[in-house]
């Protein structure tokens, strides 16, 4: 197009402006290439979900759709359950190098390696009815929040319906001594209770834990400064557990692991158990007689009055030395946001449990009227730290399962007062 | 092989009288005994002390610091091995791997020496009742481990529903489930994983016994028991003893096997020193302390391995 | 003949510990192979027999096949093994030749220092060893196992080798030099091919363990398609706290196999070269 004429001042202006223009156009490429210091790949490590729909519906329908928005390829790296993705996340951690975000379990153990998430978690907080209080002790360090949380993995006594109705245990026991009644009963027509009591994570600490609180006792207090172990109601609870093992349980329960108690349910060995909700799903594909009358019961009260629950939190954490945490963060946010989110989670049957409190109501928790009473876990459910924070010496203590051996110690012959009182001098060693 | 035997006892190399054919006097300078050899040893050394050299000074270098996770070390000097001295658990952890060595082993030689006894003979099928016999040891631990979890199970488990079948039981006992039995579980099914090994190593040593010592043998009038005890037993005891000491250190050191099946419990019964060491620095971040268990393995071993040479000095 | 009564002698010298033996062996990899082909339904059938199916089924086969890696992880494993165990003869032999054969200072100090390193821990190694990995960039490779697996076998296949090394006679190779021949030449003709025997066994050892390895594997190798066998089998084949026994069956049965064909095809060398060995000396 022919360029009107101008005076010399204006030509100048233009050779100047051509000759950028010519240096831009000769640029281009390499400004482009350079403006592409985006990220083309985010790893986002998490331990394999127990509902595969779950994995399922990020890899098909999340992963993608982030790449088509935004161009970035999301690696989703499934880490093996059962105790394996902590010694991957620690690696990770001390090498400075993996995967660009994460399920952070045991992110006690790495906080000042994550990135600080407060504007996701406040964000979404806001959106979506606010965050349960419990779970901050987790998420949240001196005033930032760490970590996301994703949600709760429940457990509550699962139970066979059929064999309670037939020892003449109507209702699901409502305390703990009923819970005891109600064992010694069944153990008698041949079906004992299986409750873990080995080096697991969640099957154990999810009822032993919630005992001791329905006894007034805490292991730590609440500035996690003194230990709070040594009381007489630790040893009722102590004495209780014992007279449980002996008259109610299965003999080999004191050595289960988190899958043991599955198994021995599965195979018709034991009528109660404390779990997720994995062995209603299991007996429903496979032994679906058994999938009939498997209910779920909440933890029975103490002589508190009270009844707890244990989360088993799952919180997704940005590592700082991610090559660039801001796409990760931008990864996260958009993973939070109610268009993704809600659909992720019901695509895992509820098997997560947000901790938001827009979640409480939803129609989804009435899809499986068996599913519900996980929401519930939500208004008692508290960290295993309660009411001490969540810090590195609480994660030693679970690591080495001191309190949990204070327990099988005295069912295999130490004196009661001796296996507590050699749990609160480890404690002791541990906090320092 | 007497004859080998006795060659490998000669005296050192004179250096040979006059040079290889074809070589200069570069070539002259590598056939010298100690130029060769070092020139032979320098690839394997390079790469031992850059992965195995390097690793175990950081090792125990970590084990002098207390170093949690994504934080600094700090010195601490013996602190670490002061903090295990004072903890039960460890001592326990030191107590189990003893006992759990102590007996797989004497268990798995024995069992297979018998092996190889019998193996020793020659019958139809042999090469495949061996391949059979070894897949113990050949099927990746973590998988039998798992079977095995199955086949312990006290209600579903093969051993529990044989001893209730044959009325030998009403039920089986909790195989997993008592401190006792979860140690006598794990001695076992690590004897069953590693006892084909000492079969094979053992049948290899038999069969390279010259037949002349065992006729010579019989014609002096040593009946089947006299030849196993002055020329059997004799000629395998090097082979025993390099199998033996090596599968002290592999049992010693053992990880796996008690992280799938107990985690160590039920309450540390069966906490190895490995599963210990890995539990502090892995699960509770104590990189420093998981590291000073470690390496407190080494003087523990090497004392089970002193006395075994002087158990068989004695001889 | 020696011995009378010899059928009798067959009987209770042979076959009845050789069925013992058989037994304690494969009776977990029958309850393998029993579980691997049941349904889940009759699999946590308290009433049925461990042993004996009732309806046969390959779905475990077919799942595994088709829903996870495992062709690859069996490749990998092999592929692996296959190197490391390479790696390791190559190393250990050239530590173990000059150890066994040959005078020169420092010898007797080397070879104290080798037997040594196999008394190191893989607990205490694995923290720094997981630092050099990261810093070397080769987290998620095959490469990091290929290297570092050699580290638990070199030691032990050294010691071996020295074993084997020290019995072949110095008179062949010095006869091999007083015809001419270099200590390279004497070695890599004569001495090395006689042992064949000592590098088969090592290299089955080395297989073996390779194949079995753990700790490194778990750590370094967190990708599905990179893994080996044992973490692949037990990372995707356990979700939660449900385990799949029946595909885990299926996977450690056929993950065994191919080792298994390998091995057999060996031994039959194996013990030529041994037989042959003991006759001549």
């Amino acid at each position: 197009m022919a360029l009107p004429t101008q005076p010399k001042a204006t030509r100048r202006s233009f050779v100047k402006l051509a000759a950028a223009a010519a240096a831009g156009v000769a640029a281009g490429p390499f400004i482009s290439r350079n403006a592409q210091a985006k990220p083309v790949q985010i790893t986002f490590a998490r331990e394999s979900s127990y509902v595969k729909n779950f994995d399922v519906h990020f890899q098909n329908v999340l992963a993608p759709a982030y790449e088509k928005a935004t161009g970035i390829k999301i690696e989703y790296q499934v880490q093996a359950a059962g105790g394996s993705a902590v010694p991957q996340l620690v690696s990770m951690v001390e090498n400075k190098s993996g995967a660009d975000l994460a399920w952070v379990q045991q992110e006690w153990l790495y906080r000042d390696a994550l990135v600080d998430v407060s504007d996701i978690a406040e964000e979404v907080g806001k959106q979506q009815g606010g965050w349960y209080d419990e779970i901050k002790r987790l998420s949240v360090d001196k005033g930032k929040w760490k970590s996301v949380p994703n949600g709760n993995i429940g457990q509550l006594m699962n139970y066979r319906k059929d064999w309670f109705d037939e020892a003449g245990v109507k209702s699901f026991p409502d305390t703990w001594d009923e819970f005891l009644e109600a064992g010694i009963k069944l153990k008698a027509k041949g079906h004992p209770f299986g409750m873990s009591m080995g080096h697991g994570f969640a099957d154990n600490y999810s009822w032993l834990y919630p005992l001791l609180w329905s006894y007034g006792v805490t292991v730590m207090d609440k500035d996690g400064k003194k230990v709070a172990l040594d009381s007489s109601e630790t040893a009722k609870a102590v004495e209780y557990v014992k007279k449980l093992y002996k008259q109610a349980c299965i003999e080999d329960c004191i050595g289960w692991l988190d899958p043991a108690n599955n198994k021995a349910f599965l195979t018709s060995q034991i009528s109660c158990t404390n779990n997720a909700y994995s062995i209603m799903v299991s007996a429903k594909r496979d032994l679906p007689d058994m999938g009939k009358v498997i209910e779920h019961g909440l933890n029975p009260k103490g002589p508190t009055g009270q009844r707890y629950h244990a989360l088993v939190p799952v919180t997704h954490g940005v590592f700082a030395y991610s090559k660039d945490p801001q796409s990760a963060k931008d990864f996260l946010r958009w993973l939070m946001d109610p268009k993704q989110y809600r659909p992720w989670i019901a695509s895992g049957d509820m098997y997560f449990a947000p901790y938001l409190h827009a979640f409480d109501k939803v129609p989804e928790w009435d899809i499986e009227p068996r599913v519900k009473p996980f929401q519930k876990v939500l208004e008692t459910g508290k960290l295993t730290s309660w009411p001490a924070p969540a810090n590195r010496q609480h994660g030693e203590v679970i690591n080495r399962w001191i309190v949990i051996d204070m327990f099988t110690k005295a069912i295999t012959g130490t004196p009661t007062k001796t296996a507590i009182a050699e749990a609160v001098s480890q404690i002791k060693a541990i906090y320092g | 092989m007497s004859k080998i035997l006795e060659a490998s006892r000669a005296g050192p190399l004179a250096a040979p009288a006059h040079r290889p054919i074809g070589l200069g006097r570069l070539g002259a300078f590598v056939e010298r005994e100690s130029v060769f050899s070092w020139l032979m040893l320098t690839p394997p050394l390079l790469f031992l002390l850059a992965f195995l050299g390097y690793p175990f000074i950081y090792g125990v270098y970590l084990s002098f610091f207390h170093k949690e996770v994504a934080r600094a070390a700090e010195f601490v000097g013996f602190g670490n091995f002061v903090k295990l001295y004072n903890d039960p658990i460890f001592w326990q952890a030191v107590r189990n791997t003893i006992i759990f060595t102590g007996v797989a082993t004497v268990l798995k030689a024995s069992g297979g020496l018998g092996m190889a006894l019998v193996m020793n003979q020659s019958f139809r099928m042999k090469s495949f009742a061996r391949a059979m016999l070894l897949l113990p040891f050949i099927v990746p631990t973590v998988l039998s481990t798992v079977a095995w979890q199955w086949i312990l199970d006290p209600g579903m488990g093969l051993f529990n529903r044989l001893l209730v079948v044959s009325g030998l039981a009403t039920t089986g006992p909790s195989w997993l489930g008592t401190p006792t039995m979860a140690m006598i579980s794990i001695i076992m099914v690590n004897t069953w994983r590693g006892l084909p090994f000492f079969g094979i190593s053992i049948l290899a040593g038999l069969q390279t016994i010259p037949v002349d010592l065992h006729e010579s043998a019989t014609i002096d009038g040593a009946g089947t028991w006299g030849r196993f005890r002055y020329v059997t037993l004799p000629s395998l005891l090097p082979v025993i003893l390099i199998v033996t000491t090596f599968s002290i250190v592999i049992t010693f050191f053992d990880f796996q096997l008690v992280y799938v099946l107990t985690g160590g419990g039920p309450a540390n019964s069966t906490h190895l020193m490995a599963t210990y060491a890995y539990s502090l620095s892995m699960g509770a971040g104590q990189m420093g302390l998981g590291s000073a268990v470690a390496l407190s393995m080494v003087p523990v071993l090497g004392l089970l391995l002193v006395l075994l040479t002087l158990f068989v000095r004695k001889d | 003949m020696v011995g009378e009564l010899t059928w009798q002698r067959r009987i209770l010298g042979l076959w009845l510990p050789l069925v013992g033996f058989l037994v304690v062996a494969l009776f977990p990899f029958t309850w393998m192979a029993a579980t691997s082909l049941k349904t889940n339904a009759e699999l946590y059938n308290p009433k049925a027999n461990p042993l004996s199916i009732q309806h046969p089924s390959l779905v475990h086969y077919i799942d595994l096949l088709r829903e996870t890696n495992f062709l690859i992880w069996v490749a990998n494993t092999m592929l692996v093994a296959a190197i490391a165990t390479g790696i390791s003869l190559l190393l250990g032999a050239m530590l173990a030749y000059p150890l066994a054969r040959m005078r020169f200072r420092g010898g007797a100090l080397l070879a104290v220092a080798v037997a040594v390193t196999y008394l190191i821990p893989q607990t205490l190694l694995f923290v720094p060893m997981a630092d050099l990995i990261g810093r070397m960039r080769l987290g998620n490779t095959l490469t990091a196992v290929m290297l570092t697996y050699p580290t638990l076998l070199v030691p032990f296949i050294a010691w071996l080798l020295m074993g084997y090394f020290k019995t072949v006679p110095k008179e062949l190779e010095e006869q091999a030099m007083i015809d001419g021949a270099s200590r390279w030449r004497a070695m890599t003709r004569i001495i090395l091919p006689l042992c064949m025997p000592g590098f088969l066994s090592a290299g089955i050892f080395a297989f073996t363990l390779s194949q079995n390895e753990f700790l490194y594997a778990l750590l370094f190798l967190s990708k599905s398609s990179v893994r080996t066998v044992p973490i692949g089998v037990v990372g995707e084949l356990i979700r939660g706290d449900a385990f799949y026994w029946g595909q885990l069956m299926a996977g450690a049965l056929l993950g065994s196999i191919p080792v298994a064909l390998i091995y057999s095809f060996f031994v039959k060398y194996y013990v030529a070269g041994l037989t042959a060995g003991a006759v001549k000396g």
